[in-house]
């Protein structure tokens, strides 16, 4: 049968993980000595500690930094990149989406050097407006906005893509007969652009709060949580508690929360948005 | 149709939008400038954008320092096998669930879909311990072996071989050929679009890889490129230029072939809407 490859390759190192995850969860296991059925411990232990707290803290405070800014700056450019009589419309996409197709590893290698406390090229150009010097991956303050920063840079080109892709799909017919009862621009963005394009946007909000909630590779290159845990995003506690303490049990224990609390975001998204978008 | 606004303003548009432009790239154009910098000229103040040495010293020292080479080269090994092995396997299950009838069908696809849906970070830790159970810690076959086909992939080919006209198919029927034979010969030479688009997106992925190799790979000799430029040997964090050089030996390749790949690319997202 020519689906069973892809189902079996699927089944193994995705759902049987998915399904493992869970059973973990309810042990003590470091590898090293043998697995101990602990109940629910794990999830207590986790509920009662500090640390994971904090990282639900900074993980919720790095997605209300970059949602919003990284969906309205796509719809912004999507919308001047819509324009009529716009030429070169091909390369401006292009250029905006050059940061999507790049690596986060190597763009945080990067944004590592323009953060640069000292002779990073951001404190350079703030000096310039009398700002700075601001220790951007030193200071706890600072730290979580330098990261929203580079989310936000790096996903914008993806947003603007669907954005565009979604305006193409509004019957220029609307427009016309706007212009014909003499609309102006702006009335009809807010008319006709902005109700109709809403399924696109709930889409657009929906990837982007997942990506946000996922952010890992910015963490791991440019701060490793730190400092002072201040960035220490739900992700890289996993990571931590997995792969440097050897906490398997308590690590799926947080995989299993982070699992549940994606799809409860993602289905009370299309609840609340379910009377609020059009589908023109 | 209404006239387009006078030329004032639309150059003041093209103006604003050619300025955002350069803001989002100015990371790699800053990237580029500082390789061509000595060590020295990094630390000056206020900086300069324009180059000072002329030559690749700081790359060449970069891949002294770090293996880039051997990096690349895995990379390129592993992607490659990733995407050809995907290849086959998403088109053969993206045939199967397209056009040959079978009972449970629509509940296979359905667990194929659901896959997306599932995070990697959540499934991390277990197929971490399955992996290195089936012997595959720092292997190769680790990372390639769990990546033999996706959901995204399989859900791409399906699309498109459902728009291809069944007629094609039927009078080769006629002519007794087999569902195989049908499969090589009408519908892959009829997906080639659809097929080197999600090439394209499955080797970029690969490439782009961090997390997984970064867990399941110990040996450096077997590490791929972007673990190897974010990693920290001693003293390197500090030397900006040789950072720099190597992540642009990470970067530029990928960004030089996207602009001749662009087209496909950007339209495949549009017929997706998946995979960020």
């Amino acid at each position: 049968m020519v689906v069973l490859p892809s189902l079996t390759t699927q089944f193994i190192f995705i759902y049987l993980p998915l399904i493992w995850a869970v059973y973990i969860s309810f042990y003590n296991w470091n590898m090293i000595r043998p697995m101990r059925y602990i109940g629910l411990d794990n999830y207590t232990r986790m509920f009662s500690n500090e640390s994971f707290w904090n990282s639900m803290w900074v993980t919720f405070l790095y997605i209300i930094g970059t949602v919003p800014a990284s969906v309205l700056i796509g719809l912004g450019l999507a919308l001047l990149l819509n324009i009529k009589w716009l030429k070169g419309r091909g390369i401006f996409r292009t250029a905006f989406y050059i940061p999507v197709i790049t690596s986060m590893a190597a763009a945080a290698v990067i944004w590592a050097w323009i953060f640069e406390g000292n002779y990073g090229l951001m404190n350079q150009l703030l000096s310039a407006f009398g700002i700075g010097p601001i220790r951007w991956l030193a200071d706890p303050n600072f730290t979580l906005i330098a990261l929203m920063i580079v989310g936000v840079w790096k996903r914008i080109g993806y947003n603007m893509v669907l954005f565009l892709a979604g305006l193409q799909n509004i019957p220029s017919t609307y427009y016309e007969a706007a212009e014909i009862d003499g609309a102006k621009t702006w009335t009809k963005l807010i008319r006709i652009t902005v109700p109709l394009l809403s399924p696109t946007t709930l889409f657009v909000v929906i990837l982007q709060f997942i990506a946000s909630f996922r952010v890992f590779v910015s963490v791991s290159v440019m701060t490793q949580g730190g400092p002072a845990r201040s960035t220490e995003v739900i992700t890289f506690y996993l990571y931590e508690n997995a792969f440097r303490y050897l906490r398997f049990g308590y690590a799926s224990a947080i995989a299993v929360v982070m699992f549940i609390l994606m799809m409860v975001f993602t289905v009370l998204q299309f609840r609340i948005s379910k009377n609020r978008v059009h589908y023109g | 149709m209404r006239k387009p606004p006078p030329i004032p303003i639309r150059l003041i548009v093209i103006g604003a939008i050619a300025v955002v432009m350069i803001i989002v790239n100015l990371p790699f154009i800053w990237m580029l400038v500082t390789t061509f910098k000595t060590e020295a000229e990094v630390f000056r103040i206020p900086p300069s954008f324009i180059p000072t040495i002329f030559d690749l010293r700081n790359y060449e020292r970069a891949f002294q320092i770090v293996a880039l080479d051997r990096y690349l080269l895995n990379t390129l090994f592993v992607a490659l096998s990733v995407t050809a092995l995907q290849l086959v396997f998403n088109s053969l299950a993206a045939y199967g669930l397209a056009r040959i009838p079978f009972r449970g069908r629509k509940i296979v696809f359905a667990m194929l879909i659901g896959t997306l849906l599932v995070p990697p970070e959540v499934t991390m830790v277990p197929l971490y311990i399955i992996v290195r159970q089936m012997g595959m810690f720092n292997t190769y076959r680790a990372l390639i072996v769990p990546f033999m086909s996706s959901a995204f992939g399989i859900f791409l080919l399906r699309q498109f071989f459902m728009t291809i006209p069944k007629d094609l198919e039927e009078a080769a029927i006629m002519d007794g050929a087999g569902r195989m034979r049908i499969f090589w010969s009408i519908i892959l030479p009829l997906s080639k679009p659809a097929l080197w688009t999600m090439s394209l997106y499955v080797f970029l992925a690969m490439w782009n890889e961090y997390m997984w190799p970064l867990v399941i790979i110990n040996d450096l000799n077997k590490q791929v490129i972007q673990v190897g430029i974010s990693q920290f040997v001693s003293g390197w964090e500090v030397q900006w230029t040789l950072r720099m050089a190597a992540s642009t030996v990470a970067v530029i390749p990928i960004i030089i072939f996207f602009l001749f790949v662009q087209k496909q690319f950007v339209e495949g997202i549009s017929i997706s809407g998946m995979k960020g």
